[in-house]
């Protein structure tokens, strides 16, 4: 199988559509095209051998191609709560940072976790964030706070745990539960971009790819029965009606699934039985789930031990 | 006293200190407030989930009239007060004002800076003018004084006390049932913070 790497092309509306042309010849995958006004960005995986033919055409469109290591990420950005004291500030200048290099975000904002005696979560909250693949709390400022308050918060979560907050002499592995913790991104009223800030979020972007790309280590070790790039290529293909979804990234791809922003009971048949030119439905190849966020559907790719082969 | 006179942000940690200092600085300047703070103190114990905080005003109390902020001038030849703008923040305010009194068709804006009204009485109608007032900066003082607080304290520190007298300003909060050596604690640093001015 192609080794495939993920880039971001940004550049003029100006025949883009020869790039992803391109992309359909070599095999790989437009995984997101955003249009702002006259600009374009593209999100996609080309295989490795044949970089340097995309990069000699984006050059030759005048564009920028650069690597885009959280592609195919999505990363849940947790606050204690949605009000006023974490948000915008700081909590979506993380979430938006952490989009540069190609994730997809979604912010959640806990219910009731705010306080230190009486922070929590709900079972709710914590399945909706087992749905990403990385999670990201952004605290306070108080030490005393993110090391011995606040960890309950992790309790009953899967994935990877990276936290930020204001100190910036504590130890990662002083916070009990944290994969990966950041300093100097606390709870602020301004916006981040004091040069220690900025580094801040450059070291936040460092930490949280080091962390996609060990699970994808880990993933190579015992393969994804098919790639989360080309199941979401047949859903484009064989269910029309996700290009008339509005949401922002009608598919958001996963590392090891895909979330189809559709209505589960309407469209979960359809997306089950949907066939590859091999000859296997998804349905065997992956677990279709209701999803948490709005009744979308979680697809969950199984790996290659688990169905026996992969496509 | 001067704006911002003493500014004092107390924690058991000088780096914790320094992030609410910001927090509040930033809070300060987004409320618009800082001109009307003269001492603030700020003592903070995560460890107790105790936030206080008292402030002394400085006097902001005087009401804007509207010859502080432009020139009103009577024209009895062509039956009008013509108002030049100096100060352009507090025109909603004097507008307004002027809408209810002469009515939106007897007004009319040349230009930004200028308002020309027509009247019968140019004369005594700009003498009223220059003495109305368009604006008072204490109304809204206690409001904004209490969203700050509220903005500056962590934000699970939900139990709270708060106390807007003359010119002073206590404000303790916790995540536990207050206590009341907290809120005396409180009156402490006040006491202490009105002296300091003295010397």
């Amino acid at each position: 199988m192609a080794v495939l790497r993920p880039y971001l092309y940004t550049g003029g509306v100006h025949k883009h559509g020869l790039l992803i042309e391109l992309m359909e010849d070599l095999g790989g995958y437009i995984i997101q095209k955003v249009v702002t006004g006259t600009e374009v960005n593209l999100i996609m995986l080309v295989p490795e051998k044949d970089i340097h033919i995309v990069k000699q055409l984006s050059d030759e469109l005048l564009g920028v191609l650069i690597e885009a290591p959280l592609t195919g990420v999505e990363i849940a950005v947790v606050s204690p709560t949605l009000a006023s004291h974490h948000l915008p500030h700081s909590a979506c200048d993380v979430a938006e940072y952490l989009r540069h290099p190609g994730a997809n975000t979604n912010m959640i904002g806990l219910a009731r976790g705010m306080g230190r005696r009486v922070s929590l979560s709900m079972d709710y909250e914590r399945r909706l964030i087992n749905e990403h693949d990385i999670a990201v709390f952004t605290f306070g400022s108080f030490s005393d706070c993110i090391t011995r308050k606040k960890p309950k918060l992790f309790e009953g979560i899967e994935v990877p745990i990276v936290v930020t907050g204001g100190p910036v002499d504590l130890k990662t592995e002083e916070i009990p539960g944290a994969d990966l913790y950041i300093g100097n991104i606390g709870r602020v009223s301004h916006r981040l971009r004091r040069t220690e800030e900025i580094n801040a979020l450059d070291r936040l972007n460092e930490g949280v790819s080091k962390i996609a790309d060990n699970i994808r280590k880990q993933q190579a070790k015992d393969p994804l029965a098919v790639l989360p790039a080309r199941a979401m290529k047949e859903i484009e293909n064989q269910v029309p009606e996700i290009h008339r979804v509005l949401s922002p990234a009608p598919l958001t791809l996963q590392l090891d699934g895909i979330r189809v922003k559709l209505p589960y009971d309407e469209f979960h048949e359809k997306i089950e039985k949907m066939e590859f030119d091999e000859g296997v439905n998804l349905s065997e190849l992956a677990n279709i789930f209701r999803s948490k966020m709005k009744n979308y559907i979680l697809i969950k790719i199984k790996s290659k031990s688990d169905v026996g082969f992969a496509i | 006293m001067d704006s911002l006179e003493t500014f004092v942000v107390e924690s058991a940690i000088d780096s914790e200190q320094e992030f609410y200092r910001k927090i509040i600085e930033d809070n300060l300047a987004s409320l618009k407030l800082a001109p009307a703070v003269g001492r603030i103190k700020v003592v903070l114990r995560p460890e107790d989930s105790l936030f206080q905080m008292v402030i002394i005003l400085r006097d902001v109390g005087t009401r804007v009239t509207t010859i502080d902020i432009a020139d009103v001038e009577a024209k009895p030849v062509a039956g009008e007060v013509m108002i030049s703008i100096k100060k352009e923040q507090y025109i909603p305010e004097l507008l307004g004002k002027l809408w209810e009194r002469y009515g939106k068709a007897n007004i009319s804006q040349p230009d930004r800076w200028t308002v020309a009204i027509i009247t019968d009485k140019p004369a005594e109608e700009a003498a009223f003018i220059r003495e109305m007032m368009v604006a008072d900066p204490r109304h809204r003082l206690h409001e904004n004084l209490v969203d700050f607080a509220i903005r500056a304290t962590p934000e699970g520190f939900r139990v709270r006390y708060h106390l807007y007298k003359d010119n002073r300003f206590v404000f303790v909060a916790s995540e536990e049932a207050l206590k009341h050596e907290w809120i005396e604690e409180a009156g402490v640093m006040l006491d202490e913070l009105t002296e300091g001015g003295k010397k």
